[in-house]
């Protein structure tokens, strides 16, 4: 199982060797990042399989924790870290004469990915989740058009003001335990966090790793950014990296932060992203904004969703975070061309149906529209919090139905525009191949698993069980006690 | 006062400053100056978290142990972190010069306005008036005086 470390090391071994080799030859240049990621996926999936019910540690160079570092693998983390290598195979930049500089940052992003979802000490994953965040500036900022320097900026600010308030949050954590392993947290939080100071330190951890998760207050980069970046950075960063955020919170959550309070916040705060997000979605005029603001909504009710105590959250919150990985990167795949203003697109079914086949599939699946698999996951959500007898979490319930009201009021809005018989004047060109071609391979893998749907239910909710099993997490990396 | 109470006041000061630096200042440059000094304060606290007064480095020196020893983790991590922020201070700056060479202002009102009419401009839709657009507070200003 020391192949994990592989994950991470690889990729960041090829981006720095990537220039080096672009120079001896400019095919394996193009060719390397690629595979070196079908690589890392493919030993990422054959470790799932042999993984089974049975978390692994591993810990690097021989030293025990909490000294040394540890690596966390359970099914969630290897599915997450696969998801990140498959992620940014399949939203490769496309480049143009910046090849390689993008080359290299995506291949930094993969592996800054894997390590945040297999990192099993806080300081690490402060580290990753600060290495994903420069690389994403540098993809950003890769479109080199005055918006994405601004957009770029403005996102630096608020990540780094995010960042700042992460490590006060680890400062308090640290102050107050001594350590930053993770299972060692586990041992310690019951009776070291569970107080007002372990509340803080959670909100700002909260607030830290949120702003990547695109969460309530700390969000205000995502629509400036998913609109001037490269659509593939976009669709990477909404579909991918707010997705490795999540799984730091939810980490955070089973094995150090207990309180009732921490969940309050978190429901309080996807409530309000829900509501924000929707109404922002409602409202936009442009292809672009509309799917971000819609993004912020669908992770909202991830929120919500996590915010349901026990396995039964994680259950349903995995289950929507999963379809919201597939379904935007694929709308972002579709908005390549779609980048211009709604009225736009009338008539933009002529030149490109299969497109808006796509769209109308995506749309469907986001309002969740059965049998689609994002009604079985919104189902699920709103079952577990209709068992939860409180307010605040009926108030969830009806915000999330709400939502979907007005999400079906502006995707039908626009995908009924698309077949307008007069054609707009100035109508979007026909998609191109890659795009169409990789847009196509997630809506497939949308639509299949409609026919394989109870199996996979099965396999979320052991994903989901094991996740939140916090003594099997300290039994595995078995933390050597302080002296 | 002890030293520990001037250097936590100190720590939580700058964590302080700095953020209301961030929301309150409308030039960029500040704006970067604010999370330099909250990165300051984070790290101080984070060096805090074990700090006592008087203890020593945790070097053995001729084989001598010395009687209390500081916790030399926090140090290390800190160092990290401070290397981290340094390296994305310079990032900020040289993304500050790129739009300060685009847009020929640092104002972070202004570059907000232009960036929303970048981003109208793209998608081909009229921009809708935004209330501290920097037209707007000058009338605003105007009409007060």
């Amino acid at each position: 199982m020391n192949k994990l470390a592989l994950l991470v090391a690889l990729p960041l071994i090829t981006a720095f060797l990537l220039p080096v080799i672009n120079r001896a030859s400019a095919l394996a240049g193009r060719w390397s990042g690629p595979l070196i990621l079908l690589i890392t996926s493919a030993l990422g999936i054959s470790m799932w399989s042999q993984l089974g019910d049975n978390a692994v540690a591993v810990e690097l160079g021989g030293f025990r924790p909490p000294l040394g570092i540890t690596l966390y693998a359970d099914q969630m983390a290897i599915l997450f870290a696969v998801a990140a290598s498959l992620g940014t195979l399949l939203l490769w930049p496309n480049g143009g004469e910046d090849r390689v500089r993008q080359s290299t940052l995506a291949l930094i992003l993969a592996a800054s990915g894997s390590g945040l979802a297999l990192s099993g000490d806080l300081f690490n994953i402060y580290v990753f989740y600060e290495l994903v965040a420069v690389v994403s500036y540098g993809l950003i900022a890769a479109q080199a058009s005055s918006g994405s320097y601004a957009a770029t900026i403005r996102y630096l600010v608020v990540s780094s003001f995010g960042a700042a308030m992460a490590l006060t949050g680890i400062a308090l954590v640290y102050q107050a335990t001594g350590t930053l392993n993770l299972a060692q947290l586990a041992q310690l939080a019951p009776t070291q966090l569970n107080n007002t100071q372990g509340l803080a330190a959670f909100v700002l951890m909260l607030i830290g790793f949120g702003v990547k998760a695109e969460l309530f207050p700390v969000n205000t980069w995502v629509p400036e950014v998913y609109a001037t970046a490269p659509t593939r950075i976009s669709g990477l960063l909404a579909g991918v990296v707010s997705k490795l955020a999540l799984l730091i919170i939810v980490r955070l959550l089973v094995l150090v932060f207990h309180q009732p309070e921490a969940l309050t916040v978190m429901l309080v705060l996807g409530i309000m992203g829900v509501v924000s997000g929707e109404l922002a979605a409602w409202r936009a005029r442009d292809f672009k904004r509309m799917i971000a603001f819609s993004s912020i909504g669908q992770l909202g009710i991830v929120f919500i969703a996590f915010a349901i105590p026990g396995k039964a959250g994680i259950f349903a919150g995995l289950a929507v975070a999963l379809h919201h990985l597939v379904v935007k990167p694929a709308l972002f795949l579709l908005a390549e061309r779609w980048n211009g203003s709604l009225s736009n697109l009338a008539g933009a079914a002529k030149t490109s149906p299969l497109a808006a086949a796509l769209f109308i599939l995506l749309a469907l699946s986001l309002i969740g529209v059965p049998p689609l698999p994002g009604f079985w996951a919104k189902l699920l959500v709103l079952v577990e919090l209709s068992q939860q007898a409180q307010p605040l979490y009926y108030l969830g319930a009806f915000v999330i139905l709400a939502g979907a009201a007005l999400e079906a009021n502006y995707l039908f809005r626009v995908a009924s525009r698309f077949y307008h018989t007069e054609k707009a004047q100035t109508a979007p060109a026909a998609h191109r191949m890659p795009e169409l071609a990789t847009a196509s391979l997630l809506c497939a893998a949308l639509a299949g698993s409609v026919f394989v749907l109870s199996p996979l239910a099965e396999q979320i909710e052991s994903i989901a069980a094991q996740a939140a099993d916090a003594a099997h997490y300290i039994q595995t990396v078995n933390p050597e006690t302080l002296p | 006062m002890d030293t520990g109470l001037i250097l936590y006041t100190a720590a939580f000061g700058l964590i302080l400053i700095g953020s209301a630096g961030i929301v309150l200042s409308t030039h960029l440059v500040r704006t970067i100056f604010g999370i330099a000094l909250l990165e300051a304060g984070a790290n101080l606290l984070l060096l805090l978290a074990t700090y006592r007064e008087g203890n020593s480095a945790p070097i053995i020196v001729d084989g001598r142990i010395p009687a209390a020893m500081a916790d030399p983790v926090p140090q290390a991590l800190v160092l990290t972190a401070i290397v981290i922020g340094v390296g994305i201070l310079a990032l900020a700056l040289s993304l500050a010069l790129r739009v300060q060479r685009a847009y020929g202002t640092l104002d972070l009102r202004e570059i907000r306005q232009r960036l929303e009419q970048d981003i109208a401009d793209e998608a081909g839709i009229e921009l809708s008036s935004s209330s501290d657009a920097p037209q707007a507070v000058a009338s605003r200003q105007e009409g007060q005086a």
